[in-house]
């Protein structure tokens, strides 16, 4: 009876207790700005399940993933333990044993105790012998403390249960491990006496540990453990290309303090297990920027839980770590617990851009394109010069009608490197006869990246300059040759009314193949190396047209480790092409390009999007590479391959 | 304080320009235009006296096409109201045409304090401000490269060569030709810029004559560009070694060691 009534007072005391530490830390969701995030449950449902079931981000870090793994398969198992013991003395009489508690059960818990333990051994491996890099900046004592209190949860439930075999209790047939321990006890000779009071020490033990650990929870990286798995259920379910935005007519709020984040924004925060998977992914933290994904994160929620007098920007989070990512996604793909990184720092770029503060280079830029459409400030009306020089005219869309609307952007416009190209896809559409036409000075810069920016403003001035010229037109479907004006053509002018057909040139250039309008030789034509652009690839889902175009362009493609989803972005983006790259240790392109060097025998580096031609053409010259490696757009190889 | 600001569209001359048909003007067919440089600084140095003393500024512009948006970018930036000036539509527009519209506009609005940039593309002389500082009587100074108020007046920083500066102070009413603002010009937002551009702007329609123009070019030559450029390839170290040749070659190094 005093137990039952101990243990009431304990378990009351130390939930109570959790509770208000989970209420104090929660706390300021309750009054955060609103995020839809209720919509379509079965579908957040399964998208937990399968997070949770399959381990799939977590598996991709082999032995991490594994260890995961077999701590919360087993932490599942040995739930059935924690019920035991606090069921049997808090209401008198219950016992799991009509069910199995003292046969199959008592079997699980045996072996999943061993399995829990091996996890904890293969984390405690990683974190002070491995020394992962992506660990950098993590809370190591809280990981120990975590550690102490597993190990002491398991072994005090297998003592209870081994001294329990010694004091005569049934069941040692299905508890292989307990029994085995109990065999080694044996030269004790425990009298019956001794060994039940070792049972109610090991008891209470496990019982306090279980509290002491529950306790603990709230204010350690491990409250994942009762985060996690909601944070996945609300993650956005919007195109991965589309910024948060409340309605076409309402443009999000920048974000000057940390009350003005979104609850998800905080969930967000909470849920953080400190894994430095963003980290390690991240092409910026890499270069040597003052910016870790995981960092910026665990800053947002130590301010959510102490203020302080610091300010969040400029105080807690600098300008430059804003200013750093290129927005490349590759932490928000990497993350096991879905958190949303880039919205957050575009939101509190736009509070920057409110205020004026930006760097003078970027400034010019957005001067340039509210003046002129292009971040150059070419004139206008200088856009379709590169046409000069075909031997054709090509049509202005805004005039007749066309199949084929090209959307050309900015860089494959203006930047003379990459004008060649531009000029190679044109006449590809002309020898397969497209029907295609261009809008000439009226097209302006996508604003894919001003908005990424946080120039909220001046992206809606481009987008609905373009949305109008656009629908004064009239055409079947829009082809893009630059991945970040698909992603605003297909994604980001959605938000307010404008919905297109939009393909990246690449898959375009395959379907004119595959329907025999474009003839190609066969022949095999040497190895080469294939880059992904971050809005095509990871943002569009743009994998398989470019592989199939290399392909039937008689190359061999040889993967980079870094390829498709986990494509390492080559430092532009994001508005990055408009900053100097004071404070870079090591450029992100030539990182890549010295990836590409690695494998053995690829001459040609192919790439789909006309910043990376600049980006990688750079990166090459000034590694000195010329003679190894040669970038090339895929328009390029199909113009080498054509029939004629 | 009430402060106006004259700020013209200039060719953007980053475009390619080429010269009309009659041979005395650049083709304006083709090309862009754009806010005087000077004349954002003007604008910048403005904004910032209204935020330092509390002055009121009023952004002026000769009527042409263009000059409702450019108008409306500098209420953006922070002035509080905006016209255009009408001009005869057959004068062809310079510092000189100018000049007599805008000072009777200046004191139609009775403006104290004039600043425009100190110089255009087509004025390379910067002659507005003193024409202005002619027409209305005032003090005027020019290349200016900061303005601070007391309550006797204006005092100017003004750039001399070599490297020396100088503070003048100028009784108000007064005419100044800026070269920089005190601060770098600040970015406005396209959220304000949008704000702007619903802005109404309506025309003072001062009847002032145009003075006549003195001078009428009677040719433009496009100059030439002086080819040579040498692209250096290679690796930072082979580079650095290149160019490192090149001025040794060209006796450019000093006290190099052997
Ligand atoms: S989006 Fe890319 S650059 Fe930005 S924080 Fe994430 S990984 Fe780093
Ligand atoms: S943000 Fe996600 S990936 Fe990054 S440390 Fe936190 S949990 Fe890990």
């Amino acid at each position: 009876m005093a137990d039952t009534f101990i243990l009431w007072l304990l378990l009351v005391a130390a939930g109570g207790f959790t509770w208000w530490r989970f209420y104090r830390l929660l706390r300021p969701m309750k009054r955060a700005a609103r995020a839809a995030r209720f919509d379509q449950p079965l579908r957040r449902l399964a998208g937990v399940a399968r997070a949770l079931g399959l381990h799939e981000r977590l598996l991709k870090i082999r032995y991490s993933g594994i260890l995961h793994a077999m701590i919360f398969v087993s932490f599942i198992a040995l739930t059935t333990s924690i019920v035991e013991s606090f069921g049997s003395v808090l209401f008198p009489g219950f016992s799991l044993g009509p069910i199995g508690g003292t046969t199959w059960i008592a079997l699980l818990q045996d072996i999943f105790a061993l399995v829990m333990l091996a996890g904890v051994v293969l984390a405690a491996f990683q974190r002070y012998v491995l020394r992962p890099a992506r660990f950098r900046g993590s809370n190591a004592i809280d990981a120990t403390i975590i550690y102490v209190l597993i190990v002491t949860i398991v072994v005090s439930m297998i003592f209870e249960a081994t001294f329990g075999i010694l004091a005569g209790k049934a069941g040692a047939d299905w508890r292989p491990v307990s029994h085995a321990l109990a065999y080694a006890l044996s030269p004790l000779r425990l009298s019956g006496e001794q060994a039940a009071t070792a049972v109610t020490v090991f008891y209470w033990l496990h019982v306090t540990s279980i509290l002491a650990f529950l306790i603990y929870i709230p204010g350690s990286k491990h409250r994942h453990m009762f985060l996690a798995a909601p944070n996945i259920y609300f993650r956005s379910l919007k195109p991965k290309g589309m910024l948060p935005r409340a309605a076409p007519d309402k443009p999000p709020a920048p974000v000057a303090s940390v009350e003005q984040f979104t609850w998800k924004d905080m969930l967000d925060a909470y849920a953080c297990t400190e894994c430095g998977r963003c980290q390690a992914a991240c092409p910026a933290y890499a270069a040597g920027l003052p910016l870790s994904p995981k960092l910026l994160i665990t800053d947002i929620r130590d301010h959510l839980i102490d203020a302080g007098d610091t300010p969040l920007i400029g105080g807690v989070i600098r300008e430059e770590t804003l200013w750093a990512c290129t927005t490349c996604h590759a932490c928000m793909e990497a993350c096991p617990v879905h958190i949303e990184h880039v919205p957050k720092i575009v939101d509190m770029r736009r509070y920057l851009v409110e205020e004026g503060k930006i760097a003078p280079m970027l400034q010019e830029a957005l001067s340039n394109l509210q003046r002129t459409g292009n971040s150059m400030g070419s004139a206008t009306r200088m856009r379709a010069r590169w046409t000069k020089g075909l031997p054709f005219k090509i049509k202005d869309a805004r005039k007749e009608p066309v199949d084929i609307l090209w959307f050309v952007g900015d860089f494959a416009s203006y930047d003379p490197r990459v004008q060649d190209v531009t000029r190679k896809v044109a006449m590809l559409l002309n020898e397969a006869d497209v029907d295609f036409g261009i809008l000439y000075e009226a097209e302006q810069n996508s604003g894919n990246d001003v908005h990424r920016v946080g120039e909220e403003g001046l992206f809606e001035m481009l987008a609905l300059r373009n949305i109008e010229t656009i629908s004064g037109c009239s055409f079947n479907r829009i082809m893009t040759t630059d991945p970040h004006s698909l992603n605003a053509l297909a994604q980001e002018y959605r938000a307010f009314g404008a919905v297109y057909e939009v393909m990246h040139y690449a898959s375009f250039l395959l379907e004119l193949i595959e329907t025999g309008r474009l003839k190609l030789k066969a022949e095999a034509r040497g190895k080469v190396t294939y880059h992904d652009p971050c809005y095509l690839g990871r943002y569009n889902g743009g994998f398989d047209a470019p592989r199939a175009l290399i392909e039937r362009a008689g190359y061999r493609l040889a993967e980079m480790p870094r390829c498709r989803e986990n494509s390492f972005c080559c430092g532009a983006g994001g508005g990055q092409i408009w900053s100097d790259d004071s404070g870079v240790e090591e450029r992100p392109s030539e990182n890549r390009i010295k990836e590409a060097l690695s494998l053995e025998g690829a001459r040609y580096f192919v790439v789909s999007c006309p910043k990376d031609k600049v980006m990688y053409a750079a990166a090459v010259q000034s590694l000195g590479a010329e003679d190894a490696i040669e970038v090339v757009d895929l328009a390029d190889l199909i113009a080498r391959a054509l029939a004629h | 304080m009430h402060i106006a600001v004259i700020i013209r569209l200039v060719p953007h001359t980053d475009s390619e320009l080429e010269i009309s048909d009659d041979g005395t003007d650049i083709d304006r067919e083709w090309i862009d235009t754009k806010l005087n440089e000077f004349d954002d600084h003007a604008l910048e140095e403005a904004i910032l006296l209204k935020e330092i003393v509390g002055a009121r500024v009023t952004a002026l512009a000769v009527d042409t096409e263009g000059a409702d948006r450019l108008l409306q970018t500098a209420i953006a930036r922070g002035a509080d109201e905006a016209h255009k000036i009408s001009m005869p539509a057959d004068v062809a527009l310079c510092s000189r045409t100018m000049t007599l519209p805008v000072a009777a506009a200046v004191q139609k609005l009775g403006a104290e304090l004039v600043l425009t940039g100190v110089q255009t593309p087509h004025d390379i002389y910067g002659q507005l401000a003193p024409y202005l500082g002619g027409a209305l009587d005032w003090p005027q100074a020019s290349a200016v490269s900061g303005i601070g108020a007391d309550n006797d007046g204006i005092l100017v920083q003004q750039e001399l060569s070599g490297g020396v500066s100088t503070t003048l102070r100028l009784a108000l009413p007064a005419v100044v030709g800026v070269q920089t603002a005190s601060q770098p010009i600040r970015y406005v937002a396209g959220s304000k810029l949008r704000q702007a551009m619903s802005a109404e702007i309506g025309t003072l329609d001062t009847g002032a004559e145009p003075l006549e123009i003195g001078v009428k070019p009677t040719g433009l030559i496009a100059s030439t560009a002086a080819g040579d450029v040498e692209m250096l390839n290679g690796g930072a170290d082979a580079v650095a070694a290149k160019i490192h040749a090149l001025l040794s070659e060209r006796g450019l190094l000093r006290g190099e060691r052997q």
